[in-house]
């Protein structure tokens, strides 16, 4: 049985995607095997960021439809054999989901991989709804500034009302993503610190990953970010798949420890 | 300290005709001989020389306590027991009132509150986390909340202590406190005599140069 990671953001464009593409193709290059499947029913993305557009034949609904099996909708990575895709609908919209059929589609997936990261829309409605769910965790990603901070506030509170886990009395886990920190700006007080996110958030922090101008063009390219060596939000986006597979990844400038969290991921392997 | 206490038959009268007077006495002497003669205006000395040869005991122009009957000090007592307990209802009353005032419904959390989270408080809050932006905390008791509040604030209470940041809106009765006013650690906001007023508890944490 994997882990049912949800990659959630509350506001639009702030890296949930790229987010998705990278640490998926990172968990896949820790050996492990992983599907990344795109929740934004009506607006996919993830296809092109992961560089596999044309290779969408089957999508998510038609999978919970019955219309094909997961088998052929399964798309397998073309740089990495253990990363699987699951293209959204790009026809339908996000009405069309229906929490049986998600739960279904779900503990299929569970069954064949040790990873599913869920790329949820943008936003807290009924999508937001579905992805959070079933999931056992989530990955909120947020950039260092007010706004992001609120909604991924509300995400969270969402997450902890509504998700199926917490409605059976468990705890649904939690981690931080900060994303494109800018250090001049933090340095100089324009953006908010990551001790004040954290402080305001309270939930553990799994990475923080710099900006870097190379995320655009490796999205437009198809080959996430992470593949290249030299990028520095690679590298953070590497450290942060090697820390979700349970390795022990010193923090680049960050205080919090999270050797607690460690143990938890390496134990749902066991 | 000795004493005795009893009463005195008093003879109280006005001389208008000292020979009727004299003839009066003369009659009821042994009726009258163990009163006390109370004389209201004036006297001659031949009036006086006459009631100290008599050995009769007299005052003049004093008013004297007089005693009432059993019946009007019954009434009067039973009116004192009345308003006694009428007094004491009041006070039950007010002392009920003021606990109420003191503490009401308490509610006592330990959640943070998120964004888009509307608590409804009926009675007082005791919070001890956040309110983040974006959230909204409604009392009709006091409110009290140990860490900073940076959401909306709404309390009907007699008295409210937080810390609020610049971002927060507080509304304590209506009316909107100024956020620059709440700064220090925690503060005090209470409502005496038709006016809010400020008062800081803990000041603000000072920060000392090494």
């Amino acid at each position: 049985m994997g882990i049912v990671i949800a990659v959630i953001s509350g506001k639009g464009g702030v890296g949930k995607t790229t987010a998705t593409a990278n640490l998926g193709l990172g968990i896949a290059l820790n050996g492990k095997k992983c599907v990344v499947v795109d929740f934004d029913i009506g607006q996919r993305n993830l296809d092109m960021i992961l560089g596999l557009e044309n290779r969408v034949v089957y999508d998510m609904v038609q999978v919970m439809d019955g219309e094909a099996n997961l088998k052929q909708a399964l798309i397998k990575s073309k740089v990495n054999s253990n990363l699987h895709f699951l293209a959204a609908s790009q026809t339908k919209d996000k009405s069309v989901l229906d929490s049986k059929k998600v739960e279904k589609l779900i503990s299929d997936l569970k069954e064949e991989f040790d990873f599913v990261l869920l790329d949820s829309p943008a936003g807290i409605e009924s999508g937001f709804e579905h992805t959070i769910e079933f999931a056992d965790a989530a990955i909120i990603i947020v950039n260092p500034e007010v706004s992001s901070i609120r909604d991924a506030d509300r995400a969270i509170g969402i997450l902890d009302s509504k998700s199926a886990k917490v409605k059976n009395g468990e705890e649904v886990l939690k981690w931080l993503v900060i994303n494109r920190i800018v250090a001049d700006m933090v340095e100089s007080g324009e953006m908010l610190r990551s001790e004040d996110i954290l402080e305001i958030l309270d939930i553990k922090l799994i990475g923080k990953i710099p900006e870097d101008k190379g995320v655009i063009d490796a999205s437009n390219q198809g080959k996430p970010v992470i593949l290249d060596k030299k990028s520095i939000a690679g590298q953070a986006y590497a450290r942060i798949a090697a820390r979700l597979c349970g390795q022990k990844v010193d923090m680049k400038n960050v205080e919090i420890s999270d050797a607690g969290l460690f143990k938890k991921i390496a134990g749902i392997f066991k | 300290m000795q004493s005795n206490q009893y009463s005195v038959k008093v003879f109280e009268t006005t001389i208008t005709d000292e020979t009727e007077f004299k003839e009066f006495f003369e009659v009821n002497y042994t009726l009258f001989k163990d009163h006390l003669i109370l004389i209201k205006g004036e006297m001659s000395d031949d009036i006086k020389k006459y009631l100290q040869d008599k050995k009769l005991q007299y005052l003049q122009n004093i008013n004297l306590p007089k005693g009432r009957s059993r019946k009007a000090l019954e009434k009067e007592f039973q009116i004192l027991e009345a308003e006694a307990a009428i007094n004491k209802q009041i006070a039950e009353a007010e002392l009920k009132k003021l606990s109420n005032k003191l503490q009401n419904n308490l509610t006592v959390l330990d959640d943070r509150v998120r964004s888009g989270h509307e608590l409804n408080i009926d009675g007082d809050l005791l919070l001890l986390n956040r309110v983040n932006s974006g959230a909204t905390i409604n009392t009709t008791g006091n409110l009290i909340i140990t860490q900073v509040v940076e959401g909306a604030i709404r309390c009907h209470g007699n008295f409210m202590m937080l810390t609020a940041s610049p971002k927060a809106n507080i509304v304590f009765h209506d009316v909107e406190v100024d956020n620059s006013l709440l700064e220090d650690r925690l503060n005090r906001v209470e409502l005496k005599n038709n006016e809010i007023i400020i008062t800081p508890v803990l000041k603000k944490e000072i920060n000392w140069a090494l």
